[in-house]
């Protein structure tokens, strides 16, 4: 079992301000805040420093930090597959931000878009690229218009253009705006996408750092990940490592949903314990309702039962080790009086509607799981199917090109099997009123 | 190695013998026909055509085709009665039918009685019960007479209407036809109650 | 690093050039791996997710279409764990798949059947409605398109966009919604578009002119070659051989020739094999005769002839053993080489090509015959649409040898007119047309199907031809008439 870090006992969320920093200030989206704060320091003094491309990557490296996005991969040795040498090159920034319960890339963007738009220029610098765009999902109007706002600003302060800085770093930006797919979140549906395709994710091999947008190197990052790169780089590694465990470093945005006193975007370092976070920081459930569920990392997370909940922390490995994911951070409480059999039936709404249809274990997969959870809920269920869903799910996991299936099937598999007394309720509920004609 | 001698009946005897088993026989034809001519004994003999004998529902006479509710043919030519036929007496020829629900039908459906050995495989084959045999025998006629049954034989004979009634008009279920048939486009949500 | 890797498939080992896929390990291995969406003629789409297999130290079980094979790898294609997944992965195929198979012309070679019976043979757990989609759809003058039975392995989108590169398809919507169609106001016009039902592995794409005709399990193939154009695509001609009756054609894979397609024109070649488009005997001024008394007449027309007055009309759509023959059997008659013309059809362009397949040379052998002709030292003269060379040497008896596929001689009428005015003009093929009816003597002849010969293709390929049993019992091939011939015209003589 994954141990409660003594550390954050008696420490208060807000000591703990990476990202956050700008939280509270008077016109935070503002060049001329964010420069008063460090902002493009760390820019500066790579470019003016004339650190190379390893040291950039090897600082990256040693800070621990893991892409935020949801598969947690490290995103120092992501930047390091990307082919050495001349050639086209692209960054890609992921701020599809689909995954249902997380807001933290928006959060990011209404804080101040130029921590991303720094930490795109360290990372395109890092990799070698002079071209990048931030692919931003169409429904989020006034991010779109804080991106845009941040690029003009940076491109009239010389911070973007061909001569960055005056170092001779050429580096352009643009925003690029998705048609709201859940899919094009997923690197290569998202690459797909941006190629003006059908959001579909591309088979890999090749892997996108290899061949990616337009068949060149590309590498696609969270906005969270880009957007802390320049902390890091400010401060040091060994800052960031200060906040977190050992393998999950620093801190990470945590988006609380579900009848909470005090839902909303927290800055906790990672191994913070859930526990704390739910009953502390967010003030416990609305009316002292009882915890029956939660679901730690988005949509496509596996639930924990509330038992599971008492001992968890909130970092990569414990909750690997209780068969679920960190994700995106996106916590969903779920209380008492809520059927296990209705948050099944709308999370495989969800991953009905969105699966893109490629690949047959998930097009075909993901509509059955619904067709199946819906029955159960008309009671129209037998004793069994909670079995079948999630045998289903199991058959879906790990066969098709991107990990959306084994998303779908994360909830899929989980709900029926820690909560599978609640579907033999709506078994008898069908039987009594068979009864009674 | 151990044989059977069947060079000699062992149990023959007079007893047994051609000329005594056929005097017994000849008694009890003596017996019998006395008996019916006093009316001691009812006949089993029936006196057709005067007299017609009801066989079992399930005998397999000749064939019908069955109908759909609305009264069109059932039969999809799927050529299963004709592959699965022993003798080879079944000729289909498939077309396309104006209903895109249907999509195939039988132009022609044509059974040649007189190849045909009343097996019943055609009927054990066909998937939709398009084909059975019905009830009727009597398909006795002169040289002159068409023995290639048509579909329209096949589906409105008279024999098979007075006998068969209703059942000639299957009750499996219609494979029923959603309106997206007739649809040139992708549908989207159908049933659409979750308006997403 | 060498540019061979050696890999074992069920501790069978096979050595494969490098950047090869597991997928193509094992074909070269004879190893069946079950597959949907993989072709070996189209791009790695990796959708169906059915040929997946166990490679030892990968975690996860691989696809083996699009896995690089590498050196000392192991894969394993028949444990249980990996048989347990094609079960599923056809599980998944089959939920929204309408078993319509009695009315689905696929049935017999459908993919999803074959597949069933080897690796499926399961209960299914799918209780529920199953998405319905538009059936039958008029998707272009060849095809129609059932996209509930479509288990969107996008064949058919790859062929459209790398073979023919017409993209008229598209996969639209998403989740168990996709489906496939045509992009708006387009349909399927070009000159492969049967290949699109062949590829297709379910009975979503089926063939117009197959339609309803035929169960696939009444019909026998036949390999031979496609006498279309002088490509000569190798093929599979489909017969009923209860009915004697030809249904299709289909591509068989050659990569020298053909690779794995044909066009459209070629999947006709099977018309004018059936009785019903065929002369049936021989013809003397419309007087229906036997062979052997039309025979006769040839060979009392052609004894004690100079060689120079007998003329005789080649087309390039018999087989080398057939013009040897006639030449040879000819030669001994009359003592001497007739004059030889080689009819084309006045609008042939013979060098155009459509870039994939089709050539403009509409006879199957031109390569064949010229070699033929050469050996026999015989220089022809060419008769393209001005006929005055065969004319002016006035001959006594003038023989065609009529092409079979009328198809690709636009101009056929007129020139049967005209050869039909020439004296004792005898013609030998199997032409319904009213020009050939003029004809002194009209002979049928055998078809591409039943004559087992040798086609020269435009690239100098010599390619075999299998013989089917004959439609007519009576029809003979030329040279075998012309055998006779010279028999008869011995014993007379």
């Amino acid at each position: 079992m994954p141990v409660m870090n003594s550390a954050y006992n008696g420490r208060q969320p807000n000591e703990f301000k990476v990202l956050t920093e700008l939280e509270g200030i008077p016109n935070s989206r503002s060049l001329e805040v964010y420069k008063k704060h460090g902002g493009y320091a760390a820019l500066e003094k790579i470019l003016k420093g004339k650190m190379s491309q390893e040291e950039v990557i090897n600082i990256v490296k040693a800070s621990g930090l893991r892409g935020r996005g949801g598969a947690g991969f490290p995103t120092g040795m992501k930047w390091g597959f990307v082919p050495k040498g001349e050639g086209e090159k692209y960054l890609i920034t992921n701020f599809d931000e689909g995954e249902p319960g997380t807001y933290k890339d928006r959060y990011i963007a209404e804080l101040n878009a130029h921590m991303l738009i720094e930490g795109k220029l360290i990372a395109a610098y890092a990799i070698g690229a002079s071209k990048s765009y931030i692919y931003l999902r169409g429904e989020f109007y006034d991010e779109i218009a804080w991106c845009e706002q941040a690029i003009k600003e940076a491109y009239a302060a010389g911070y973007l253009g061909d001569n960055v800085m005056g170092t001779g770093f050429k580096h352009h930006m643009d925003v690029y705006i998705g048609a709201g797919a859940y899919i094009c979140g997923e690197e290569t549906g998202l690459i797909s996408s941006l190629e003006g395709k059908k959001g579909q994710p591309k088979l890999k091999p090749p892997f996108p750092a290899v061949k990616g947008y337009l068949g060149k190197p590309t590498i696609v990052n969270n906005v969270e990940t880009l957007a802390v790169v320049p902390w890091i780089i400010r401060n040091g590694a060994e800052a960031y490592k200060k906040f977190g465990t050992e393998k999950s470093a620093g801190t990470k945005l945590f988006n609380i949903s579900g009848p909470v006193v005090r839902p909303g975007c927290y800055e906790l370092p990672l191994g913070y314990p859930l526990k704390r976070f739910i009953y502390e920081d967010c003030g416990g459930l609305i009316g002292g309702k009882k915890l029956k569920a939660v679901i730690p990392g988005g949509a496509s997370a596996p639930v924990l039962t509330a038992a599971e909940v008492e001992t968890m922390t909130m970092d990569y490995e414990a909750f690997a080790a209780a068969g679920s994911m960190l994700g995106s951070g996106a916590v969903i409480v779920i209380p008492e009086d809520v059927s296990m059999v209705e948050v099944l039936e709308n999370l495989m709404h969800f991953f009905k509607d969105e699966s893109c249809g490629q690949c047959t274990p998930c097009r075909e997969g993901t509509g059955w799981l619904l067709k199946m959870s819906r029955g159960i809920l008309q009671g129209e269920g037998q004793p069994g199917d909670e079995k079948k869903i999630a045998e289903v799910a199991g058959k879906m996991m790990g066969r098709t090109i991107c990990t959306f299936s084994d998303a779908a099937a994360g909830p899929a598999r989980s709900i029926p099997q820690k909560f599978a007394h609640e579907f033999l309720e709506y078994y008898k509920k069908k039987s009594s009123a068979h009864g009674q004609g | 190695m151990a044989y059977v001698n069947v060079s000699r009946d062992p149990e023959r005897n007079f007893k047994n013998g051609y000329l005594a088993t056929s005097l017994l026989g000849l008694g009890t034809t003596l017996v019998t026909f006395t008996k019916q001519v006093f009316g001691l004994e009812e006949s089993n003999t029936v006196q057709w055509p005067e007299v017609e004998y009801q066989y079992s529902d399930r005998f397999k006479g000749a064939h019908f085709l069955t109908k759909r509710p609305d009264g069109r043919v059932r039969c999809t030519a799927c050529f299963l009665c004709a592959t699965n036929c022993p003798a080879q007496c079944i000729t289909i020829v498939a077309g396309e039918s104006p209903d895109k629900g249907v999509e195939k039908y039988p132009v022609r459906f044509e059974i040649d009685i007189l190849r045909c050995v009343f097996c019943g495989y055609c009927e054990e084959a066909c998937p939709v019960d398009a084909i059975r045999l019905g009830p009727e025998y009597s398909m006795a006629g002169l040289a002159e007479r068409k023995w290639v049954y048509t579909k329209d034989y096949l589906l409105e004979r008279d024999a098979v209407k007075r006998k068969v009634g209703e059942k000639q008009t299957s009750k499996k279920d219609e494979n029923v036809k959603h309106d997206s048939v007739d649809s040139s486009l992708p549908n989207i949500h159908i049933g659409g109650s979750d308006g997403h | 690093m060498s540019n061979q890797v050696t890999l074992s498939i069920n501790n069978q080992s096979v050595t494969v050039p490098a950047g090869s896929t597991i997928m193509d390990a094992a074909q070269k291995a004879g190893v069946s791996v079950p597959h949907f969406c993989w072709h070996p003629g189209l791009s790695i789409a990796g959708v169906c997710r059915f040929c997946m297999v166990k490679v030892e130290g990968m975690p996860k079980l691989q696809i083996a279409c699009n896995t690089p094979a590498s050196e000392g790898m192991k894969v394993d294609t028949v444990s249980d764990e990996v048989k347990e997944t094609h079960k599923w992965a056809l599980e998944f195929h089959l939920i929204n798949h309408p078993l319509d198979c009695p009315i689905c012309d696929q049935a017999g070679e459908c993919e999803l059947q074959n597949y069933y019976m080897k690796v499926g043979k399961y209960q299914s757990q799918m209780e529920d409605q199953k998405v319905l989609k538009p059936k039958a759809l008029d998707v272009g003058d060849t095809l129609v398109l059932d996209t509930e039975r479509c288990i969107l392995c996008s064949r058919c989108v790859r062929f459209e966009d790398e073979v023919t590169k017409t993209s008229t398809l598209g996969i639209f919507n998403r989740g168990d919604q996709a489906t496939i169609g045509t992009y708006p106001d387009r349909k399927i016009k070009h000159n492969y578009s049967y290949n699109l039902a062949d590829i297709c592995p379910v009975g979503a794409f089926t063939a117009k002119d197959f339609r309803f005709k035929c169960r696939v399990w009444f019909l026998k193939e036949t390999k031979t070659v496609c006498p279309g154009c002088s490509t000569g695509c190798n093929v599979n001609l489909f017969q009923n051989s209860n009915q004697r009756e030809y249904y299709r054609l289909k591509p068989r894979h050659n990569a020298d020739v053909n690779g794995h397609w044909m066009c459209d024109t070629g999947r006709t070649m099977y018309e004018h094999l059936n009785a019903s488009a065929r002369l049936a005997s021989p013809l003397l001024s419309g007087q229906s005769i036997s062979s052997a008394a039309a025979l006769q007449a040839v060979a009392d027309a052609v004894k004690g002839l100079s060689a120079d007055k007998v003329a005789l009309v080649l087309t390039a759509q018999y087989t080398n053993e057939e013009y040897a023959g006639v030449l040879s059997s000819l030669k001994t008659v009359l003592k001497g080489t007739p004059k030889v013309f080689v009819w084309r059809d006045e609008s042939e362009k013979a060098d155009d090509f459509d870039g994939i397949l089709f050539r403009g040379d509409r006879n199957p052998n031109t390569r064949g015959m010229m070699d033929v002709l050469k050996e026999h030292a015989i220089q022809p003269t060419m008769l393209k649409g001005d006929f005055s060379a065969l004319a002016g040497t006035s001959p006594e008896v003038t023989v065609v040898m009529g092409p079979e596929i009328e198809a690709g001689y636009p101009n056929l009428q007129k020139a049967l007119s005209r050869f039909s005015e020439m004296k004792k003009a005898v013609y030998f093929g199997n032409s319904l047309t009213d020009a050939a009816k003029k004809f002194w003597l009209r002979v049928p002849v055998k078809t591409f199907a039943e004559k087992s010969g040798t086609f020269v293709n435009f690239n100098g390929v010599a390619q075999k031809l299998k013989a089917n049993p004959p439609v007519f019992t009576n029809v003979k091939a030329v040279d075998e008439y012309f055998a006779e011939v010279g028999k008869l015209a011995h014993t007379a003589g």
